[in-house]
């Protein structure tokens, strides 16, 4: 060895490059190499991890009634991890009888409490995964281990406690990701958090309310977007509240809310809604429009159809074109309004649903009076080749390429 | 003379050893990025995803030219994806061949005159299609403008999500890869404007009904020096760089996008040759300029697979033609090029790409005829010249099998032992003489363009339901 760094020596300024030549090619055969061992030991590992899978297997249902000694698996690191995740696996798409039973095998192995430990105390990757395996459980006992972990410095744990609560789908996961939303100490991904919250208020989306009271701006906003894909017709008129809201985001959410609810006083307020001042609040109120069963809303619709902004006219004319029994008599109602950018946008979200053709030959042979048919064909005709030229025309008026 | 040579000799060593030791470093930052984001995965529920109510609507936008050979079965691929809202939007682009006859034949396209009003300016539209029995499927029929942009940009004017995505014709979605994509939407939406996935190859595997079946590697040794180059490019530069926010590239293959902002941007530029480079360039501008905080970003596991050229003319003709695209989208930014206004964009990105990408071919042609004449002058030692040579090639190949590992530490697509070992083997040929090679051909790109010989020079195909495994 001191003879080979020698020579290097007296190469001089070579010697440097003679050095790195060889750290390169130790460098490759070390990859080369470590790539050949991670090969040998995943396949060795996932052999001997499927035979022992399926000797557990096949003794499944002594495992969990406890037939079989806990000690038989439990102290085995390999035997354990698969019970587990057989387990959790098990408890994703285990029926309401069969939970209890999967949940207390999970108990009384202490496997419940070794992740509990794990999210405690462990860091990293170790603590995130015990998290993640902790929501599968939907154990109740797991929630506080996992709203610790929301104050962690980490914003990739916070994240994995955050779905971790989501994952447990359980009303009491919500209140300590309300606790910190509100107190604006949780700094997750949007979305992770709203899909949390959509999981674990689905029962009981009125637990948003008192939090909507107490918030103010963005995170007021986040709180009405959830709400407005949990609201039921039970939380009456405090969706009316929301729908007043000096929030154009909260008032949209409130549309959206209000769209899942049928009652007396949905259609008025999506009427409401309809003419904020905001496009897009006007926007989810069509579009929550098109969820209500009540014939009234066409003539919101209508009116709709005729906005000044594009995005709400086209959505408008797509959910009166989906009102099938009623096509003939809003087309009639279209053309009566004069408008032809109304009429060009539901003749051409007629032709997107493919319902035109149907319009079209009932018009042709149809049982109303002649003459209004052959004018109304005539226009609807007109029309088509009228949104045909528009496109044309716009194309033509940005310049050619 | 001898005094230049040695200057030049110097230059160029340091050049050449700058440029691996850069590329060393994004090959350790995208090791570590990419451990972090497998870990990340572990946490993720695709089903979750997908059955939440906040996932947005995606049109895809296919633009097809001339792929009579593939259309159908993309189509269908493409339809298949598993996605709550999806649309897709192909515009057929003046296709001389039975593109549209084929969309039309399997999708009974009718004649539907929707409303669409071009934002972006494009060439004509002649008839947008809806087909009654899929009802996700639009179909626009414009005449050919000789160019990729303007087709997407058709397709941008008709597409009705927030969010868009451009697939090639030609490529194949994983199933589940845009759900993966939005993914990366998520992580912050209202900083992430553009999210790119990763490219890989599909020659060798088994591909039926526009699904991928069995990944394989090619089986010429010219499709597996471009699948070692994709690993390189895609796992270790894309990630490295889209960590710093500085993804200087989001491949026109496979790319999701925020549809407003791309047409508050004018949409693709047309004409451009690299239009996706030219795109994410303009966006780092337009973003920058308007001092707004956002992120484009790079995720390794939604994935795309394409062909690649099977002969070496089709090969010279596309890395001309990337080239070409590379200094038609540096070029008309060049004002970006140290400016504080543009961040590390304009102080990093884009001055390595200008060094390292644009002029490397020259600076390495250049170097061949400097060293060569320094060694017939003794003015460069032969025996230094030698090591230096082996280390340079010692240490790139130590990049390459670098890039295989990491494709192995991760997604490891590619599972077979004989498939691991011919990559491996492989890249000890990526070098020498497959880089000499491809030096040429950009060479070409750099002559053509100059030239003013901007033309999409077709690349031979052998359709995606012709891929198989024999």
């Amino acid at each position: 060895m001191g003879f080979a760094s020698s020579a290097i020596e007296k190469l001089g300024p070579a010697g440097l490059v003679l050095k790195a030549i060889l750290g390169s090619l130790l460098g490759i055969f070390l990859l080369i190499g470590f790539i050949i061992l991670r090969r040998w030991y995943r396949a060795r590992y996932f052999r001997r991890r499927s035979e022992r899978t399926f000797a557990l297997r096949t003794q499944w249902d002594d495992i969990v009634s406890g037939k079989i000694p806990l000690r038989n698996w439990r102290l085995d690191p390999l035997d354990c991890e698969i019970v587990e995740s057989i387990l959790l696996d098990g408890i994703e798409t285990a029926t309401p009888q069969q939970l209890p039973e999967l949940l207390d095998c999970l108990r009384q192995s202490g496997l419940i409490d070794l992740r509990i430990c794990e999210a405690r105390m462990e860091h990293g990757w170790k603590q995130r995964t015990a998290l993640l395996a902790l929501g599968r459980t939907r154990a109740v006992e797991a929630i506080p281990a996992l709203a610790e972990a929301l104050d962690s410095p980490s914003r990739e744990t916070r994240i994995a406690a955050i779905r971790g609560l989501g994952r447990t789908a359980r009303r009491e996961a919500a209140i300590p990701i309300l606790d910190c939303v509100v107190a604006g100490q949780l700094d997750v991904p949007e979305h992770a958090l709203k899909n949390a919250l959509v999981n674990c208020c689905r029962s009981c989306p009125e637990i948003l309310l008192s939090y909507l009271e107490q918030s103010r701006g963005p995170v007021r906003e986040l709180l009405a977007r959830v709400m407005g894909e949990l609201a039921s017709a039970d939380l009456g008129e405090e969706l009316l509240v929301l729908a007043a809201d000096p929030l154009p985001e909260v008032r949209a959410s409130a549309a959206r809310a209000l769209g899942g609810t049928n009652t007396s006083y949905t259609l008025p307020a999506l009427h409401t809604l309809t003419n904020d001042q905001e496009w897009f609040v006007r926007l989810r109120a069509v579009v929550a429009l098109g969820q209500v069963e009540h014939l009234g809303k066409i003539r919101i619709l209508l009116r709709s159809l005729c906005d000044t902004n594009r995005h709400v006219r086209q959505r408008a004319a797509w959910v009166l074109a989906q009102m099938e029994p009623h096509l003939q008599q809003i087309l009639e109602d279209v053309v009566a309004s004069k408008d032809d950018y109304a009429l060009q946008t539901f003749i051409s979200e007629l032709e997107r649903s493919g319902a035109i053709d149907k319009v079209v030959s009932k018009l042709e042979v149809g049982s109303g009076h002649e003459s209004v048919q052959a004018a109304l064909l005539e226009v609807v005709e007109a029309a088509r080749r009228q949104v045909e030229m528009t496109g044309k025309a716009t194309a033509a008026a940005a310049g050619t390429p | 003379m001898l005094r230049f040579l040695q200057i030049s000799n110097d230059t160029l060593f340091v050049y050449y050893l700058l440029s691996n030791v850069i590329y060393f470093g994004l090959l350790i930052i995208a090791i570590f990025k990419n451990v972090i984001h497998r870990h990340r995965l572990a946490s993720q529920r695709l089903e979750l995803l997908k059955a939440s109510p906040f996932t947005p609507p995606i049109t895809l936008i296919v633009p097809a030219h001339n792929e009579e050979k593939s259309i159908v079965d993309s189509v269908q691929a493409l339809l298949r994806l598993d996605y709550p809202s999806l649309e897709v939007v192909v515009v057929n682009d003046g296709s001389r061949d039975l593109t549209l006859q084929k969309l039309q034949e399997a999708y009974q396209l009718q004649t539907a005159r929707l409303l669409y009003i071009a934002d972006i300016a494009t060439a004509p539209l002649r008839t947008i299609y809806r087909s009654p029995v899929e009802p996700r499927l639009l179909v626009l029929d414009k005449e050919a403008a000789g160019c990729k942009a303007d087709a997407i940009n058709a397709g941008l004017n008709a597409a009705t999500s927030p969010y868009v995505c451009v697939v090639d014709a030609d490529s194949i979605l994983e199933k589940e890869s845009l759900l993966r994509i939005v993914e990366g939407v998520f992580s912050d939406p209202s900083q992430v404007v553009a999210v790119g996935g990763i490219v890989r190859v599909l020659n060798g595997s088994r591909v039926v009904h526009g699904e991928l079946q069995e990944v394989r590697l090619p089986k010429s040794a010219m499709e597996v020096l471009q699948v070692i180059e994709y690993l390189r490019a895609f796992l270790v530069g894309r990630e490295a760089w889209a960590g710093f926010n500085m993804l200087p590239i989001i491949s026109g293959a496979f790319g999701v996008f925020q549809r407003d902002l791309v047409k508050q941007i004018g949409g693709f530029r047309t004409h451009a040759v690299g239009e996706d480079l030219d795109l994410i360039i303009r966006l780092h501008r337009h973003l920058q300029e308007k001092d707004r905080p956002y992120h484009i970003n790079f995720i390794a596991d939604p994935t795309c697979w394409t062909e690649v050229p099977t002969d070496l003319k089709s090969l010279a003709r596309q890395r001309a033609r990337w080239h070409k695209g590379l200094i038609d989208a540096l070029w008309p930014n060049r004002d970006m090029l140290f400016r504080a206004r543009y961040g590390r964009v304009g102080w990093a990105v884009l001055p390595y790409m200008w060094i390292f990408e644009f002029f490397a071919p020259v600076i390495e042609l250049v170097g061949y005829f400097t060293i060569g004449a320094a060694l017939m002058l003794n003015v460069l030692s032969k025996s230094f010249f030698l090591q230096f040579l082996l280390f340079g090639y010692a240490f790139a190949t130590l990049i390459s099998i670098g890039s295989v590992l990491l494709e192995e530490m991760t997604y490891r697509r590619y599972n077979r032992r004989r498939d691991v070992a011919r990559l491996l083997t492989y890249c000890l040929f990526e070098h020498f003489p497959y880089r000499q090679l491809t030096m040429l051909w950009r060479l070409q790109g750099i002559w053509q363009y100059l030239r003013g010989d901007l033309e999409w020079h077709e690349v031979k195909r052998v359709g995606i339901s012709a891929s198989s495994l024999d």
